[in-house]
């Protein structure tokens, strides 16, 4: 597919309603090059890139755009995800705002180098496009970016591809911000390669959202030399961790701030979770996170009493937003968290955070495994959790084991 | 006594107080390497000896920036921030790593050769110890064969050959790269300044006397140093786009043991019954210096030919 069909876009013609969103241009875009838009609508300055499926094409579209003069940035072929993560830190420690993207394996290859840039309090925004590990396995799992939770990173999960643009341009804010890096999180081919109608807004309109970046203390400096990542004692590593803490706990609430910026902005709001039909009638409520998201959606609507939460923010856990979306949940209600993920324990990493989050709340959760390895979490998949969730389930439960 | 203003260094670029052993290479190649590039320069360290030498939190002995960063990834943060550095248009700072033998020849090779092959404008300056001196001792691909490390320890000495950095650097076509003794100080701050005036990837490689880990007297450093170099051990050369150029040529032929003996880590060598190991590492120096002589020598005729064809660099 060339880039000129790629961008051509959709004019808004007698059968389409008019522009829904002024300043901006409805594309159709896969989930992988939206996030590529994102990173060019940002002027980010330096692309660090290594290819891993299923993030290839946001690399090789960010590699299109440098090219053709679309994007104003310096793009590096690297020789791995650990050299791109490393060559992402040393970019952005030198001022410039920094973009890159990877998946699965190449997370976990990076993984020394997203407790570096978390440590050195850079604010580098990357897109992951989940798969899970060796055994070799592309397609969609969580199991990558939640194994990554404890580095210190921010972490989103967009339901939508429009979600994931948006959340690409709020998370530069908030990272900047904060001086806390930020992974945005796709999933595999159900978003990354899968076209949707995008709108993608005029760069204008995001520079009125997005200042430049400015260089702060944690730069370098050329005329005002100073060391940077070298060995720390105990007091200073501790004071250090302290003020990353300080930071780190206002995220949730910059975020909402944010996100209703951006909504006075372009148009379009979202909160760091959704709660749909929770209140005192729901007896069952569905925690999801990405694009199973959309398919409970769905299937909820046959079921009054069920409810959905999405997670949008995921780290650090947006546990007062979750609190504050099931305040009205009467105490017999059930909660079940539906995991794309598998981290080695008993329970999987929603359920984790949920309890941590509710620890004193009266509601039952009971946990289900659905769709580890990219198996589809169809509405009928939905439907038997739903049943399960409701007749006798365990503690923990692994859905459609064949 | 030489008046003060015929010293090598006129401009210290280095704070007093660094931590390194009595002896240490790192200090005096700091000195001499800083007071070439100046002030305008960004220093990225991977862990290394010299990452503690130039200070802790929140200190720094350098007077320029420095950028402490991965063991394995100096090449790599060092190619953002010429990125950083090039976009801003500083183009004139230096960008410069210094490595030790572990960061280079094992866990960062992969990262060097990905930022060389790229030709990145940086230059990589690695110490070579011959082991991973900072965590105590233990043993690089760079430990020479016969030596004895803590992980190589008694008869379990090193039985293999240390790697050849320079010719696998040399594959990847650099402007420019050379190895270095802090014992031929001048040649060495030539050095540094042809690779200070070259642009794109270059790499100096210097034999780093390292008193506890080669188990040499500290006063005897830069002496054993020297030996290397005569002994050819450790030959001084350079090489641009593949083509190399001896920098020194012993007058007198010294055996190996010469050097050797001076280090305790290489005692056991000498015992009775081990001949035949110094005759192997002879006869490993010679046949390598007779290769350092051959690639001269096509050096000296591919000149001839490409001044001809008109595309000598």
């Amino acid at each position: 597919m060339t880039t000129e069909t790629i961008l051509k876009g959709t004019a808004p013609g007698k059968h389409r309603p008019a522009a829904r969103y002024p300043r901006h241009r409805q594309l159709i875009l896969k989930g992988n090059y939206a996030a590529a838009e994102a990173a060019r609508l940002c002027r980010v300055g330096f692309v660090p890139a290594y290819p891993i499926t299923p993030q290839t094409t946001i690399v090789e579209r960010l590699a299109e755009m440098v090219a053709q003069g679309e994007m104003d940035a310096r793009y590096v072929n690297m020789d791995s995800e650990h050299s791109a993560f490393a060559a992402a830190l040393g970019a952005s420690l030198g001022g410039e705002r920094v973009f890159t993207a990877t998946a699965g394996q190449g997370l976990f290859y990076a993984h020394e180098v997203l407790h570096a840039i978390a440590h050195f309090r850079l604010p580098v925004v990357i897109a992951n496009v989940g798969r899970p590990s060796i055994p070799w396995n592309i397609w969609s799992d969580q199991s990558d970016s939640l194994a990554q939770r404890d580095t210190g990173w921010i972490q989103f999960y967009g339901e939508s591809s429009q979600e994931v643009l948006d959340t690409v341009i709020q998370s530069y804010l908030l990272a900047e911000q904060l001086n806390i890096p930020v992974m945005v999180v796709l999933d595999a081919f159900y978003q990354s390669h899968t076209s949707e109608n995008v709108w993608v807004p005029d760069i204008g309109l995001v520079d009125e959202f997005l200042p430049r970046r400015v260089p702060g203390p944690m730069s370098i400096d050329v005329a005002n030399p100073k060391s940077f990542g070298g060995l720390v004692p105990p007091e200073h590593y501790n004071k250090m961790n302290y003020t990353y803490w300080r930071d780190a706990v206002q995220v949730a609430e910059r975020a909402e701030q944010n996100a209703a910026g951006f909504a006075r902005l372009f148009g379009r709001g979202y909160h760091n979770v959704e709660a749909v039909n929770i209140g005192p009638h729901t007896k069952l409520v569905l925690v999801t996170l990405s694009s199973i998201t959309s398919t409970a959606r769905g299937v909820i609507q046959k079921y009054p009493d069920v409810g959905l939460l999405k997670l949008r923010l995921f780290k650090p856990f947006p546990k007062a937003s979750v609190q504050e979306a099931l305040k009205e949940l009467h105490k017999e209600a059930v909660l079940a968290p539906i995991e794309r993920n598998f981290l080695g324990d008993r329970e999987g990493a929603i359920f984790q955070e949920m309890q941590r989050a509710l620890y004193g709340n009266p509601f039952r959760m009971y946990d289900f495994y659905a769709g580890a390895g990219g198996k589809d979490v169809s509405p009928e998949t939905i439907e038997k959790i739903i049943y399960l969730a409701r007749n006798h389930p365990k503690d923990v439960n692994w859905v459609d084991i064949a | 006594m030489k008046p003060v203003n015929e010293f090598l260094i006129q401009d210290e670029q280095v704070f007093s107080g660094a931590v390194s052993c009595r002896g240490c290479g790192w200090s005096l190649l700091a000195r001499h390497l800083s007071s070439i590039l100046g002030p305008n320069t960004v220093y990225v360290l991977p862990a290394s000896c010299f990452s503690i030498i130039t200070g802790p939190y929140p200190l720094n002995e350098l007077k320029a920036s420095v950028v402490h960063t991965l063991f394995a990834a100096a090449p790599a943060t060092a190619t953002g921030v010429r990125a950083a550095l090039d976009r801003q248009g500083k183009k004139d700072t230096t960008v410069c790593i210094m490595a030790g033998d572990g960061g280079t020849f094992d866990i960062g090779l992969q990262a060097l050769s990905g930022a060389a092959a790229r030709g990145e404008n940086i230059l990589y300056v690695v110490n070579d110890n011959g082991a991973y001196m900072n965590t105590g001792i233990q043993t690089s691909t760079a430990t020479p064969y016969g030596a004895v490390t803590t992980t190589n320890p008694g008869t379990g000495y090193k039985k293999s050959w240390p790697k050849d950095l320079m010719g696998i650097i040399a594959a990847h076509n650099l402007p420019y790269a050379a190895t270095c003794s802090l014992a031929f100080l001048e040649d060495f701050r030539a050095k540094v300044k042809r690779a200070r005036d070259t642009e794109g990837f270059r790499l100096l490689m210097v034999d780093g006397p390292c008193p506890p880990g080669h188990k040499i007297e500290p006063g005897d450093a830069i002496h054993v140093a020297r030996l290397a170099v005569e002994a050819r051990l450790f030959p001084l050369y350079e090489i641009e786009r593949q083509h190399y150029k001896l920098s020194y040529k012993p007058d007198a032929y010294l055996p190996v043991e010469e050097c050797l003996k001076y280090q305790g880590r290489f005692r056991h060598l000498f015992q009775e019954g081990n001949r035949q190991m110094l005759e192997d590492i002879q006869e490993h120096v010679d046949r390598h210096w007779r290769k350092l002589e051959a690639l001269e020598k096509l050096h000296m005729e591919e000149e001839v030919t490409d001044k001809k064809a008109g595309y000598f660099i």
